[in-house]
């Protein structure tokens, strides 16, 4: 199980999550929703310890997790990125390599398994990842955070900016998975149907908080939360 | 013009292209590499020389003090990183007046240490003959130094997995956290290793090149202006680019004089920062 309790943390003295309890069951899928700016990325950052924490705690099977971001990676948290993040003048093969090396993993068969896994990387194993097309990034940095091999992976605006085809697949590198049943994901997503594809439950996030945890059946139901708290 | 003299002139102008070469790839690793304006380059180069010095005056072989003075600058270097680098990431005029008063220091403990002139390491020089000219072996030798010193350091960065994890962190230090990459130790070997590369340069240049405080000087400026023209792709770049530019400036001193070499060299500089204001590797898709 891994759990976030009374999350609050920002940047320099704002606070932008306030408060955020959360908990995500072992092969769950969980998509964190929400408005821009309500707090969904800031979330994330939260919890690999990439913003400033004012109080609250990230733990897995009940350990509290260091306040290291690197540590925290080493333990088991994966993170995707808004915007891939990958580096640019690293090859696709090294970007993945870099991953394996820092959570002390061997690298060769990282990349291996990154290659047979992402066979839409294989052309493109020692271009430069800058080079590479939005989806592609996106996929490497998926298959970056999985050479970590990581517990619970975290997924920031997957599908933003790149094209469908791609998205979906996306959608079915994490469908599959899912079906392993032995990662946790989170995905913080303003694409529903990209959402509602994978997840089965949701945290709706407003203002900074948690505004409702609904499964995937009563959000598809209440037309008047799509529309209030999501503008779909 | 006759052959000889213009093989001569070719062979020189290398071994000035090497030596530019050797003094500058600690820099393209911690101002090309890192972003680190470290001006105190010139002074860790005098701090390599004098312990390659000390330690052949006091029985060492020459080969040995050479690796000696690299690893002890080296870890002078990771010293350094830890106590003051660390502290001023991402405040570039705060490091820039850091490692300037740090070379103050270093260049005025030198002299008050060994005097502002200091004898060489009394290697036997040789020559070679290239018809009516004589060239220094050792000046030729230098040549083949930085072939197999460029070629280490791109094995090293881009081959083993300390180089990959070293050009990710310095890449994107918050990213290369998320996936476990501490970037603070990186940092520290890395910078160590720029320094290490300064020290090797003041050793292996030394029977060339003989210790004095102000030995630094005569380099430091000119690998800044190389590794400044070599652009983002920072050891290839700096291969054309210092290659180049010493190579240009040694043959123009070879047929006028060094003065003369100096200005063409400026001058090639500012004339490649006018076409390539990002350096000449910009557009280069190359990992290093």
């Amino acid at each position: 199980m891994f759990e976030i309790t009374d999350a609050t943390g920002g940047y320099g003295k704002t606070r932008i999550i306030r408060s955020v309890s959360m908990s995500v069951k072992t092969g769950e899928v969980v998509a964190l929703l929400g408005r821009n700016g309500v707090g969904k990325t800031t979330l994330l950052k939260y919890i690999m310890g990439l913003i400033d924490v004012f109080g609250g705690q990230v733990s897995l099977d009940g350990a509290p997790l260091p306040a290291s971001t690197a540590r925290r990676a080493r333990a088991g948290l994966g993170y995707v990125p808004q915007g891939r993040y990958v580096f640019p003048r690293l090859t696709v093969t090294e970007n993945i390599a870099a991953a394996a090396i820092g959570c002390g993993l061997g690298r060769k068969e990282a990349v291996e398994r990154a290659l047979a896994n992402f066979p839409i990387l294989r052309d493109k194993a020692e271009a430069l990842a800058g080079s590479l097309s939005g989806g592609q990034q996106q996929i490497l940095a998926i298959a970056r955070a999985l050479a970590t091999r990581p517990r619970v992976l975290m997924l920031d605006e997957p599908s933003e900016g790149v094209q469908p085809s791609i998205v979906d697949e996306i959608a079915g590198i994490l469908m599959a998975m899912k079906d392993e049943a032995t990662l946790s994901i989170i995905i913080a997503e303003q694409n529903l149907d990209f959402c509602l594809s994978l997840a089965e439950r949701a945290y709706v996030m407003a203002g900074g908080t948690i505004a409702r945890e609904v499964t995937r059946d009563e959000l598809i139901g209440d037309r008047e939360l799509l529309h209030d708290l999501l503008g779909v | 013009m006759e052959l000889d003299y213009l093989a001569t002139v070719l062979l020189s102008s290398l071994s000035s292209a090497s030596v530019l070469l050797i003094a500058t790839v600690g820099l393209a690793i911690v101002f090309g590499l890192m972003g680190v304006i470290n001006l105190a380059h010139g002074e860790f180069i005098m701090f390599g020389a004098y312990v390659a010095l000390f330690a052949t005056r006091n029985g060492v072989p020459f080969p040995l003090a050479v690796v000696l003075a690299s690893v002890v600058t080296a870890l002078f270097g990771a010293i350094v990183e830890r106590a003051i680098i660390r502290h001023l990431y991402g405040r570039i005029l705060d490091t820039l007046l850091a490692t300037w008063g740090l070379s103050l220091v270093l260049y005025q403990s030198a002299v008050l240490i060994f005097g502002t002139v200091t004898p060489g390491v009394g290697m036997p020089q040789s020559n070679i003959e290239i018809g009516n000219y004589t060239l220094s072996t050792y000046l030729l030798f230098l040549i083949l130094v930085a072939v197999v010193l460029i070629g280490l350091l791109y094995w090293l960065l881009t081959r083993t997995g300390y180089g990959i994890v070293a050009r990710a962190a310095i890449q994107d230090p918050q990213t290369a956290a998320t996936i476990g990459i501490e970037s603070g130790r990186i940092n520290t070997a890395t910078f160590a290793l720029g320094s290490g590369l300064a020290g090797f340069a003041g050793a292996i240049l030394l029977p060339a090149f003989p210790a004095t405080p102000s030995m630094g000087f005569a380099f430091v400026i000119k690998a800044f202006l190389a590794v400044v023209a070599a652009g983002p792709v920072t050891l290839s770049g700096t291969v054309v680019a210092g290659g180049a530019l010493g190579s240009i400036a040694s043959m123009t001193a070879s047929f006028y004089t060094t003065v003369m070499g100096d200005v063409v060299f400026f001058l090639a500089t500012i004339t490649i920062l006018r076409i390539f204001p990002l350096g000449i590797s910009a557009r280069w898709r190359l990992k290093l």
